[in-house]
């Protein structure tokens, strides 16, 4: 039979985000795949270089549009590192707390993105209202409703207003009382599940030879996660699980998704539960001329999607000299997309790469 | 150095320069040649896990360091105090002759990282599978990430100057 070239996406239906692969195709077979980012390629990283370090928080959460705040926190631990700075109890509990609310966000977001590729209407438009409810929460708390800039170099902007996590708590009671219609109409339902399983499917082996991370190795079975292994913020104080599954295909994935984010509401409780009195902020020197002591550092937190990773060096100046960021879709998105196509149908190209839950532009930075 | 794997490195390798970590991290300074043979050392010994590879341009010192993040996978909390500790491996390569061994035959997830650092650089790894351009779509004089390049120059040469209208057309 012919070989055949087939560009799948930037303008693809089966295609969420600006983001290509290009395909060789023998009839409905993937012979090759070549995964082309650099559509959303802003150079933030060298941008960064060019202004001083408080500077920076308006444009390291624009880095992902689906999960803005865990770059904030990865950027703040960076420069809390570097400057030596300590951040009061309370506010470790505050960004726990809002970080696990950017994850129920950004893993409804990812649902909606699945959940409409596959043609599932109803579950989509379902999770894009909750997640609207989420960032109704957001708009509260920060100002904001996607960019929040709320996480800063010694705790986060304010602290909760007044009867906060009241609504919080009942927006997300709502929310989770639906997971049960989300179940049936799209986790347990077979048209959907026949779909997803067997398909994609990543080994172990293969998943960690190649620098994977987050749900695509604990679809393997493997509890690696980031909060548990180098805890960071409140996530050591209050007992969770890490929740896995043992097929490594498309349906493990993103019922460890589902897993996760009924793990973070409870989290959630938790952590409001046993949150302190007391501050949220430590002042820092004066933001404006701050230099930053020539050093280098390396932190790592739990993004929705994984290890999300940043390298920060200081050359004492007011500006940071490099900053490089290590986000879990460079692996999903570039080494794992490319082999797992391989040998899978055009039909599942949108369904494998959408349980990878890749984002393009945190592979573009 | 009283660290258990800086000694054994120290012992393997000649022109290994062991330095106080970042962050609890060993750090390890080697020549460029060795950077392969000290990856694979480190895999074998359980280093299975390739976070990044990074690039800083020490534009004063007239060149670059390649930095090489290595932890392991594991389910348990990794231990700052005692515990097996994470390594930093670093290496320096001229500006004027920017070249450096390929660690792909080594880690699979190095294919990508080094295609970047090539492409924003001007790094040339040898024996890369395909140092194809990744991101940017024009040609640079400079590679865009090094020091020397000015990006609002740059802005301001290509985007800012109005095309002349062809009074034909």
């Amino acid at each position: 039979m012919r070989e055949l070239e087939l560009y799948f996406g930037p303008q693809h239906l089966g295609m969420v985000g600006n983001f290509s692969i290009t395909l060789k195709v023998e009839g409905d077979r993937i012979l090759e795949a070549t995964a082309n980012p650099g559509y959303l390629h802003r150079g933030f990283e060298k941008l960064m270089e060019g202004r001083s370090w408080i500077k920076n928080f308006p444009m390291v959460c624009r880095i992902n549009l689906v999960d803005p705040d865990h770059m904030e926190m990865i950027y703040a631990m960076g420069v809390e590192k570097l400057a030596g700075i300590e951040v009061p109890e309370r506010a470790q509990f505050v960004r726990s707390i809002y970080l696990e609310l950017a994850r129920v966000s950004s893993h409804l977001f990812g649902l909606w993105a699945y959940a409409n590729m596959l043609g599932f209407d109803t579950v989509s438009n379902w999770a894009m209202y909750h997640r609207d409810l989420v960032l109704d929460l957001f708009e509260e708390l920060t100002g904001g409703r996607v960019y929040h800039i709320y996480v800063w170099p010694g705790g986060v902007r304010r602290d909760f207003p007044e009867g906060f996590t009241d609504r919080m708590v009942s927006t997300l009671h709502s929310i989770g009382g639906c997971v049960p219609d989300y179940d049936t109409t799209f986790f347990n339902n077979k048209l959907f599940s026949e779909r997803a399983r067997g398909v994609g499917v990543v080994s172990r082996e293969e998943a960690l030879a190649m620098g994977g991370v987050g749900q695509v190795i604990r679809a393997t079975g493997m509890k690696y996660d980031v909060r548990k292994v180098d805890p960071y913020a409140a996530y050591d104080r209050v007992p969770w699980e890490v929740h896995t599954r043992d097929d490594g295909d498309a349906y493990s994935r993103i019922c460890v998704v589902r897993d996760e984010m009924i793990e973070s509401v409870h989290m959630i409780f938790n952590l409001i539960d046993a949150m302190p009195e007391g501050d949220v902020y430590n002042r820092v020197p004066n933001p404006l001329k701050w230099k930053i002591p020539a050093g280098e550092a390396y932190v790592r937190c739990e993004s929705s999607r994984g290890e999300l990773g940043l390298y920060l060096v200081s050359d004492g100046g007011e500006k940071p000299h490099r900053v490089h960021f290590r986000t879990p879709s460079y692996a999903h998105g570039l080494a794992i997309l490319e082999k797992t196509l391989v040998g899978a149908n055009i039909a599942d190209v949108g369904n494998i790469m959408m349980s990878m839950y890749v984002v393009a532009p945190e592979i573009d930075r | 150095m009283t660290n258990p794997l800086g000694t054994r490195l120290d012992a393997t390798f000649k022109g290994v320069e062991l330095r106080s970590g970042v962050d609890g991290r060993l750090a390890v300074v080697v020549p460029r040649e060795a950077i392969v043979p000290v990856l694979t050392f480190l895999k074998e010994d359980g280093y299975d896990y390739l976070q990044l590879i990074s690039c800083v341009d020490w534009i004063d010192r007239g060149e670059f360091e390649l930095v090489y993040l290595l932890s392991f996978y594991t389910e348990d909390e990794v231990g700052r105090d005692g515990g097996k500790q994470e390594v930093l491996l670093k290496a320096t390569v001229p500006r004027e002759q920017a070249s450096a061994p390929t660690a792909t035959g080594v880690f699979a997830i190095a294919e990508p990282h080094e295609r970047e650092i090539h492409e924003l650089y001007g790094i040339h790894f040898e024996g890369h599978p395909r140092l194809t351009p990744l991101f940017l779509d024009r040609d640079y004089e400079i590679p865009p990430f090094r020091k020397d390049f000015d990006t609002k120059q740059y802005v301001a040469d290509v985007f800012d100057r109005v095309p002349p209208i062809d009074e034909e057309g």
